[in-house]
Parts: structure tokens; C-alpha cells; sequence
């Protein structure tokens, strides 16, 4: 009897017993099911966790902030100048492992134009800026070099803001003024509206970049911090995607020396997903844990299932052993069996997944697919069940003694 | 030499902390083309004989030759593939599988054997069952044949792989007496056609079929 013989007759045996096969197949169908959906899932996540990181400046970004001075300073701590705007020089001129580096100011600022006025936002910063974070223009520019060098009075607005101060029609703002506390600047560029959603039921992950203003970083110290040239953050950019660490070391090592102290943070970009991520992240282990307790339910289900049909017929087994079946006929028999109604279930349970990923992907508002490769792996596991189910009845029907099993029953 | 020849077959067996002792010291010869019946109440261990002349068991001493291979030895694999290339089984319950048809159930002992396409093993499966009158039958399902016809599909299953033996245990003992006489009839057709047929029973009416007799009684041959 070869392989595709065992085979045939185990699909027939499923097909004969239909309504007992599918129960016995209930725990492999649900654990194959809840498998697929967990990895099409997380497949989904971690694309889109990818496309948040490379929408807010992709990999390879780094952030540097000016830590809080601790409640006793030391000599050293105080001796330092703390993060400024030379080191953002510094860096730029030394650093090897760095492409660009963009020296950030921040405050909360009154904005005003005509009646409308409130609190928000001002980045203080430089042309590097935006093509670190990639922000684009939706009407007019962004700073430019010559704006930094002659700490010119021009603003770019985030969208958000832009639709707020002009009345929800953002595009007019190119080329108006407005005060930011007090100053008039004249706007010379609107960015384009940022959105990003984890989820249907969380917000625009991006909103915080709509709601702000870029100032030449040169402007926001001569007009708010009376020359002081300290800075809040600094943006870097890696020359490489992959070579984030290596400019963390770099950049660690150089600040350190030129402040005497570490007095500062430094932080990979892309973090701000990381609640959303934890969040997921237990949903996909609670799933993971269902899935795989339903396998190994299942796998007992068919075990037993399956001695209880090798007990049935065990007289049958006896008449193959007298035709002259080996032992290891019957256990390849068995276990072809098996292994085909677990094929089945693997089948079934990939559809339920799929089924399932879709209708969580739909009611989520989150992308997920199941890949080949997810299908590979869940059929693969349900066979491994159905085998691993199969090797003990297979072991007792092919060492049954042929002359007790003729007797039998 | 005889076809079968076995010497001072023992068999004990172990039930619980008592031994049974099921043969003690039985010596049967049954040469090329005869057809011989081995008879005995039961309990005389006349089922324990067919077992191990049939190599579904092995003798605790003793020594066993069929067609020129000592089988006295051999265990397992090597003791299955022996039933499976010299030994055809007909029993009396027939020990069809239900699920299979009737043709499917006749090519499993040359499945087993290997070697043959399935076009081969369909070809030889019908040549037997036609001979045996069965041509309207090779897709039917066990159940749907009579009881006659379904010892008739045996006897095909049994003679598909031209054993040296053919091993027949009580084969009209769940027939009715018109069906057992056709199957009786079948028997003595092969036994023509130059098969060598050993038959277990109680029923003397059966064991008159055979050229002679062989009586067990105790684990003993008895005359």
C-alpha cells in the first residue's frame, strides 16, 4: 500500500464520518484559525507601526533633548553649557555617522490674527528640519538657509493651525501675517495635513505635527531668549536607516565630551506608537495562547477520537495483518489517515482565520493579511497536531497481535 | 517434500500465573494439491494450529517449514510477509472491509505486497472474481451481496496472490445450508484447479469435503 492509497483511504473515512470528522476537528479548526489571525494581525501592525516610523521621518532618526537638571547639581553639571546650538555645529562638521542634523528650540507661544488668538506650539529650528521629519508644503516653502542667516520674521504653519487662524481656509495664510507673541512674522509656507490611524477608534496619531509653527531657529533667540543659544532637542539623521545606533554611540561620545557631563537624551525616533503597540501586543498573546490551547485540545480530541476508531476496528486491522500488512503498513495507514482529516482541518481553520482577520481588520480599521507564508504555517501546524495526535493509536493498532485481533470482538 | 511440514509444535500460553498449554507436541504434513481438514471440538486447539500454520503466531518449540522456507524463526515483518506471499486467509465471519468494494477489497493482498500497478492488481482482482461468477459485483459494497457471495469475494482475496496455502477456518459457519453448500462447491473448484486447501472446523459434514482428516483433541492429534 503506498503513500496516496493511505491517503485516499483517509479522505474517505473523513468523508464517511463527515459530522464526526468536523467535531473532531472543532479544536484544530479554531486553534488554526486563531493562529492565522494572530500572524496576519501582527503582520498588519508591524507593517503599519513601519509606515507611522517612515511617515514621521522614517528609520534612522534620532532625537537628542536637553535633560532636566537634577534637584543638586554637581560642579560639572552646572559648569555645562548645556545643549546648543554650537554643539548642533559641532555635530554637523565632525559627526560621520550623521547625514543631517537639525538644532530645535520649543515654547508655547500666544498666536494671534485678528480676533483669533491662543496658545500653542513654536519650533524653533532649520531647512534640516524638514528633511529629517519629511514635511512637506502644501502651499508656499520652508525655511530656507537664507530665512536662518538673516533670523528673518517668516513662519511656516502646521496645517491645523494654518485652517484655525484663517477661518478653515488654510491656503490663505500664505503670505499673512501673524503675531506670535507680539512679533509679526509673515507666513511663507502651509504644510500638508498629516494623518495617521492605528485604529478606527484612535485618533490621528499625527495630529500634534498639524498643530504647531516652524521660526527660523536664529529668530527665536534673538526675539525670545535674549541670545541664549540653548537648545531643547535636536533632530539627527543617520546615514543609513541601520545606522541609528551607531550614530546614538557617536553623537553620545562627542556630547559628552563637549558638555563634561551627560546632561542630555537621546531617544530613536518612530516611539510615540509605543501604547498602541502594547496594546496589540497582548491582544495578539491572548489570541496566540486560545489558538494554541485549542491545538492541543484538538490534538487530544483527535487522539482520542482516533483510538476509539482504531478499538472499533481492531478485527479490521487483524484481517490486514493476516493479508500480510506489516506493523508498519498499519502505523503509516493510521497516520495517513490522520494526517489527511488534519489536512482538512488545517484547511477549514485557514478559512475561519481568514474569515476572522478580515472581520477584525474591518471593524478595526487596521491592515492585516493573510500571506502564503501565513498560510504555510498554519497548515503546517495543524498537520504536525494531527501527526503528533496520530503516533500513539497508530502505535497500538500496528502492535496489535494479529491473532488477537482476529479474536476480537 | 511435503509442502507443509511442521514437527512437535508446542504452544503455551500465559494466562495470568497459569500456563496453558494449547499444543503439545502436534506434527502435521500436508503435501502439493491435497485438501485436508484438521477437526476438533473446540478449545482443542485446532484455532491455535491454523494460527501458526498460517503464521499469524508462532510456535513456543518446534519446528515449521512451508514451501521450503522455515518459518519457526521468523517474527514480525518478516513472518507477514510470509502470509502475505504464501498464505490465503478465508474466514468464517468473510472479514471484508466494509468501506472498500468488492474489488478494492480482492487487490489488497497484492497492495500489500507491492510491486504491482493498480491496473494490475484491478486486472487480477477481476479475473478471480469473474471466475468465481461475481462480474456484476466488482463495484458493489460488502453489504449489498449476499452471504455466499461475500465468502465467494474472500476466497478471491485469498487466491489473488497464488499462495502456496490456502487456510480456510469454519468457512460455512455463518451461512445458511444452500449458501454453505455453493461455497463448499467453490472450495472443491480451486482444490481441482490444483490449489493446496487446509480447512479448520467441527462440522464433519465440512471435513467429509476434504481428502482426509487430521483430528485434534487436548492439543494433540488424535488419530
Amino acid at each position: 500500500m503506498n503513500l496516496f492509497e493511505s491517503l485516499m483511504v483517509g479522505l474517505d473515512e473523513a468523508r464517511r464520518h463527515l459530522g464526526q470528522t468536523l467535531l473532531s476537528l472543532l479544536g484544530l479548526i479554531l486553534g488554526t484559525a486563531s493562529i492565522v489571525t494572530v500572524l496576519a494581525l501582527f503582520g498588519g501592525q508591524t507593517k503599519q507601526t513601519q509606515d507611522y516610523i517612515a511617515q514621521v521621518g522614517g528609520f534612522g532618526t534620532v532625537i537628542v533633548r536637553d535633560r532636566e537638571q537634577s534637584q543638586q547639581p554637581t560642579a560639572r553639571e552646572l559648569a555645562s553649557d548645556r545643549l546648543t546650538y554650537g554643539d548642533a555645529a559641532y555635530l554637523k562638521d565632525r559627526a560621520t555617522t550623521l547625514s543631517a542634523v537639525a538644532p530645535g528650540w520649543f515654547d508655547q507661544l500666544p498666536y494671534r490674527v485678528g480676533d483669533v488668538n491662543f496658545t500653542g506650539p513654536v519650533i524653533g529650528t532649520t531647512p534640516d528640519y524638514a528633511v529629517i521629519n519629511d514635511i512637506r508644503p502644501m502651499v508656499g516653502r520652508y525655511l530656507s538657509d537664507l530665512d536662518v542667516r538673516r533670523q528673518s520674521r517668516v513662519m511656516v504653519l502646521g496645517w491645523k493651525y494654518a485652517d484655525s487662524l484663517f477661518a478653515g481656509r488654510p491656503e490663505r495664510a500664505l503670505g499673512q501675517l501673524v503675531t506670535l507673541a507680539g512679533k509679526n512674522y509673515r507666513v511663507v509656507g502651509v504644510l500638508e495635513r498629516e494623518e495617521f490611524y492605528f485604529a478606527v477608534w484612535s485618533g490621528n496619531a499625527l495630529e500634534y505635527r498639524n498643530e504647531r509653527a516652524y521660526i527660523p531657529i536664529t529668530t527665536a533667540f534673538t526675539q525670545y531668549t535674549g541670545d541664549d543659544e540653548r537648545l531643547t532637542f535636536l533632530t539627527l539623521k543617520a546615514t543609513s536607516p541601520t545606522g541609528a545606533r551607531a550614530a546614538e554611540s557617536q553623537v553620545s561620545a562627542m556630547l559628552h565630551m563637549l558638555h563634561g557631563v551627560e546632561d542630555f537624551d537621546i531617544t530613536p525616533s518612530g516611539a510615540g506608537s509605543d501604547e498602541d503597540a502594547q496594546f496589540f501586543l497582548l491582544f495578539n498573546f491572548i489570541f496566540l495562547v486560545v489558538g494554541v490551547v485549542s491545538l492541543f485540545a484538538g490534538g487530544i480530541v483527535i487522539a482520542n477520537i482516533l483510538l476509539a476508531s482504531v478499538v472499533e476496528r481492531v478485527r479490521e486491522f487483524g484481517t490486514r495483518m493476516a493479508l500480510g500488512a506489516s506493523g508498519a503498513q498499519i502505523f503509516a495507514q493510521v497516520v495517513a489517515q490522520v494526517v489527511v482529516v488534519a489536512a482538512l482541518g488545517g484547511v477549514l481553520g485557514l478559512g475561519l482565520g481568514s474569515a476572522l482577520t478580515g472581520t477584525v481588520a474591518h471593524f478595526m480599521g487596521m491592515p492585516a493579511a493573510v500571506t502564503g507564508f501565513i498560510a504555510g504555517v498554519a497548515l503546517a501546524t495543524s498537520l504536525s497536531v494531527g501527526f503528533l495526535a496520530g503516533l500513539y493509536p497508530a502505535f497500538r493498532a500496528a502492535t496489535l497481535s494479529p491473532v488477537d485481533a482476529l479474536r476480537y470482538g | 517434500m511435503p509442502l507443509l511440514e511442521a514437527n512437535d509444535l508446542t504452544k503455551v500460553y500465559r494466562l495470568g500465573s497459569v500456563d496453558v498449554r494449547a499444543l503439545r507436541g502436534v506434527d502435521v504434513q500436508v503435501d502439493a494439491g491435497e485438501y485436508v481438514a484438521i477437526m476438533g471440538p473446540s478449545g482443542s486447539g485446532k484455532s491455535t494450529l491454523m494460527h501458526i500454520l498460517g503464521c499469524l503466531d508462532s510456535a513456543t518449540s518446534g519446528a515449521y517449514r512451508l514451501d521450503g522456507t522455515d518459518v519457526s524463526t521468523l517474527r514480525g515483518r518478516a513472518l507477514a510477509r510470509v502470509r502475505n506471499e504464501k498464505v490465503g486467509f478465508v474466514f468464517q465471519t468473510f472479514n471484508l472491509m466494509p468501506r472498500l468494494t468488492v474489488e478494492e477489497n480482492v487487490m489488497l493482498t497484492l497492495q500489500y505486497r507491492g510491486g504491482y500497478s493498480r491496473r494490475e492488481r484491478r486486472k487480477r482482482a477481476r479475473a478471480l472474481l469473474e471466475r468465481f461468477g461475481l462480474e456484476e459485483r466488482f463495484k458493489h459494497r460488502p453489504d449489498q451481496l449476499s452471504g455466499g457471495e461475500r465468502q465467494r469475494v474472500a476466497i478471491a482475496r485469498a487466491l489473488v496472490g497464488e499462495p502456496a496455502i490456502l487456510l480456510v477456518d469454519e468457512p460455512t459457519g455463518n451461512l445458511d445450508s444452500k449458501a454453505g453448500a455453493e461455497v463448499l462447491k467453490t472450495f472443491r473448484e480451486v482444490h481441482a484447479g490444483g490449489n493446496t486447501i487446509v480447512l479448520v472446523t467441527h462440522d464433519p459434514n465440512v471435513a467429509q469435503e476434504a481428502d482426509r482428516a487430521i483430528h485434534i483433541a487436548d492439543g494433540r492429534i488424535a488419530a
